[in-house]
């Protein structure tokens, strides 16, 4: 089996001839500056074997096997100490030293004992096997110690992915994740499903195509002169995305570990979203369900009361047909109340459909709140109003027409949330730039869990369902508000009232100086 | 003389307006109740033969009131709803309802519903002759509309009374849907297979040892019902 870099390496970018060029030129100073490190190595190597050589010959005299010892430390020094090709270049020094300065006949490179041969083949022998062991040793805890490292960063970043928040994209915060965890300058991410790159790390990067390449053939570019590596995430051998980064170092094990994480985190993502997506589906059923059903019994009640009455003349014998003052009443009600209901339909569905324009005009605070009080007079018959809207307020610049709808709309609430012997508050004050409009009743007041859904659509209040009412006016009245930039807010508690209020902003030039 | 006490129960004060209205017309005395609670009291404080009870109403809801006022009373009930999905007829009918309308409805098509349902059962052919029946640990006790099945007694309430009787007048003969609908329920009836389909699980409950295995209201596929009565 290809092992994952092998699988990389058949897939090389070929670079264009120019970039090529340009590449030899740095690929052999990127060599010289090796080199040069290699030459200074050896060269401090050579120098402490000469200073050993020096110290033993010359500052403290010893005997050759003393010396030849103490070579042999010499040279695992340097092994620990630097690579293969030093500890060699200093073992073969030392031999030559040791030979020359310490086997007789001292100061020649000869050997007049045949024993001393053996001794100094030994001694190279064992230089040679010590450097090459400590070596291997320091490689193999090098390696180790990367593993370590790339354990950790994976760790980190499959605690950092269970750990995402679900209000941003997930694989935004992969991709961040990745290029903080594993310290790459530059991560990109692609994602199959919905064709979207994420990108991450202080470098940018450019490689959307590649990306997509290598998402949809399933292959691995590698790039060695950026050492950019794209590769592909699948998920049950289908590619899911593909992810790029540059500037790391991990080995297969670790690399591969990374993108199974990736393509889980990717996975999880899809399937929260599926989830979500169905929960939304359902509840918009069951909106759309509640919704008919609402409507079904608004309409029908009324039609209800018309068609028994009417029915009933009807199947009378002609000649006992009489006027039937309480009959006929049932019928002229509920026909108001079905033209009540088509009224506020029209106006919820005008204004939610988006298909009325505001017409903004200059108006006092004042004049807006008569006009709704007049637009209510018959229905207020003997109810305590109290006005408060002094007629020094600067003039507002809204729509007149809907903003009274607003106003009539909390009237009629107030009206018939609270009992008829409590006063009823309308008023409008100052604040900064906009004039607060607010209307207080006395009535049972609104429980907190309540208070978000009154303005529902269809919604009416728990104890309340036996009045009459169409259950849109709220809905209306915060529909109008948001087409003017404002909303509409509520401050009530059970027992204390209910005070609605809203803010409209202040014509310009209209505030006083 | 009063055609007979009826009770509205419904949440809409406009509703009540009229049913009060157009039945007081017709000779009937009406009292009415805003919600299932309420019309529970008022029919443990006083007698009515009918209820009109609507299905949509905030508290416990009509399906609920129904099972409340059945678990106690044998009292007529018809339901008035919004919703004339087949499903809902057939709830309506299970929670212990005699009848059923959707709104809106015509007064003559409701006077005639209520008068079905109050309607005194006609005397069957030989009704008076019928014995009580004991048969396999099932005792009906005519008289007292009592049935008693491996002693675990229940009453039986007047249409599934009326249903039982002419099943027990014409033993082990296929009676067909149509004749059963109209003999028990009333000539308007005829073709609301859904009514017989409920009021015999109904009957089988009580008077069968196994309702999901009927021994003597056995369906004919197609045809009818078959009272079977072992010779």
């Amino acid at each position: 089996m290809l092992s994952f870099r092998q699988a990389m390496s058949s897939v090389i970018v070929a670079a264009p001839s120019k970039e090529r060029h340009k590449e030899a030129s740095r690929v052999s100073l990127f060599s010289y500056k090796k080199n040069s490190r290699l030459i200074l190595r050896i060269s401090a190597a050579l120098a402490f074997i000469s200073g050993t050589t020096f110290v033993l010959y010359r500052l403290v005299p010893v005997n050759a096997t003393t010396a030849g010892f103490l070579f042999l430390v010499s040279i695992l020094i340097v092994a620990t100490k630097g690579g293969l090709v030093e500890s060699t270049v200093a073992s073969v020094a030392a031999m030559l030293c040791f030979n020359f300065f310490f086997l007789p006949p001292v100061g020649t490179l000869t050997i007049a004992d045949p024993q001393n041969w053996i001794a100094l083949f030994a001694f190279l022998a064992t230089s040679l096997t010590a450097s090459q062991l400590s070596v291997h040793a320091k490689r193999r805890a090098r390696e180790a110690e990367d593993r370590r490292g790339e354990v950790e960063r994976l760790y980190a970043l499959s605690r950092a992915l269970l750990l995402t928040d679900s209000a941003q994209p997930i694989a935004k915060q992969i991709v961040h994740q990745i290029a903080l965890t594993c310290e790459f300058p530059a991560v990109a991410l692609y994602v199959r499903g919905t064709g979207e790159v994420y990108r991450a790390g202080p470098e940018d990067l450019d490689i959307e195509p590649k990306l997509r390449e290598s998402a949809m053939r399933s292959v691995v570019v590698e790039d060695e002169r950026t050492s950019l590596i794209v590769t592909p995430i699948r998920l049950g051998g289908e590619p899911i995305g593909s992810l790029a980064f540059s500037g790391g170092r991990f080995s297969d094990a670790a690399l591969q570990s990374l993108l199974n994480l990736v393509a889980i985190g990717l996975e999880r993502a899809s399937s929260q979203n599926a989830v979500t997506r169905a929960e939304v589906a359902r509840q918009s059923e069951e909106l759309k369900s509640t919704l008919l059903d609402v409507i079904a019994h608004e309409f029908k009640t009324p039609l209800t009361s018309i068609k028994a009455v009417t029915s009933d003349l009807l199947a009378r014998p002609r000649r006992q047909l009489q006027l039937e003052p309480e009959l006929i009443s049932i019928v002229d009600e509920s026909a108001d109340r079905l033209s009540k209901l088509v009224t506020d339909a029209i106006q919820l569905a005008r204004i939610e459909g988006g298909t009325f324009r505001l017409n903004l005009g200059t108006h006092f605070p004042s004049s807006l709140v008569n006009g709704a009080l007049r637009q209510m007079k018959s229905l207020m018959e003997d109810r305590k109003i109290e006005v408060l809207a002094p007629d020094d307020l600067p003039p507002v610049r809204v729509d007149s027409e809907l903003i009274q709808v607003v106003l009539t709309h909390l009237l009629d609430n107030a009206l018939k949330y609270s009992p008829p012997a409590n006063p009823i508050t309308i008023g409008a004050r100052l604040s900064e730039d906009k004039v607060i409009v607010y209307l207080a009743d006395k009535g049972q007041g609104i429980g907190e869990d309540e208070q978000g859904q009154i303005f529902e659509k269809f919604y009416r209040g728990k104890n309340e369902r036996h009045l009459k009412g169409t259950g849109m006016g709220l809905a209306i009245a915060r529909e109008i508000l948001r087409a003017h930039g404002e909303d509409i807010s509520l401050s009530s508690s059970p027992g204390n009232g209910s005070e609605f209020s809203f803010g409209l902003p202040v014509a310009a030039g209209g505030m006083p100086q | 003389m009063s055609a007979g006490r009826v009770l509205v129960i419904d949440d809409d004060p406009q509703i009540r307006r009229v049913m009060r209205s157009t039945l007081t017309s017709h000779g009937y005395q009406i009292n009415d109740a805003r919600s299932g609670e309420e019309g529970l009291q008022e029919l443990r404080n006083s007698t009515y033969d009918l209820v009109l009870l609507d299905m949509n109403m905030p508290g416990m809801g009509g399906m609920e009131a129904c099972r409340m006022i059945r678990s106690s009373s044998e009292v007529a009930i018809i339901m008035l709803t919004v919703n004339n999905s087949e499903r809902q007829m057939v709830d309506a009918l299970d929670a212990g309802a005699d009848d059923y309308i959707t709104k809106p409805f015509s007064t003559p098509e409701l006077l005639a519903r209520i008068r079905a349902t109050l309607r005194r059962l006609p005397q069957l052919p030989g009704q008076s002759d019928l014995q009580p029946l004991a048969a396999q640990g099932v005792n009906i006790e005519l008289s007292s509309r009592e049935v008693t099945v491996n002693g675990r007694t229940s009453r039986l309430t007047a249409r599934e009374f009326g249903l039982l009787t002419y099943f027990l007048a014409r033993p082990n003969k296929t009676i067909a849907h149509r004749e059963l609908l109209q003999a028990v329920w009333g000539p308007d009836y005829g073709s609301e297979l859904e009514y017989l389909r409920v009021f015999v699980n109904r009957l089988r409950k009580k008077i069968e040892p196994d309702p999901s295995k009927p021994l003597f209201l056995v369906t004919d596929a197609w045809a009818g019902y078959r009272f079977h009565l072992p010779q």
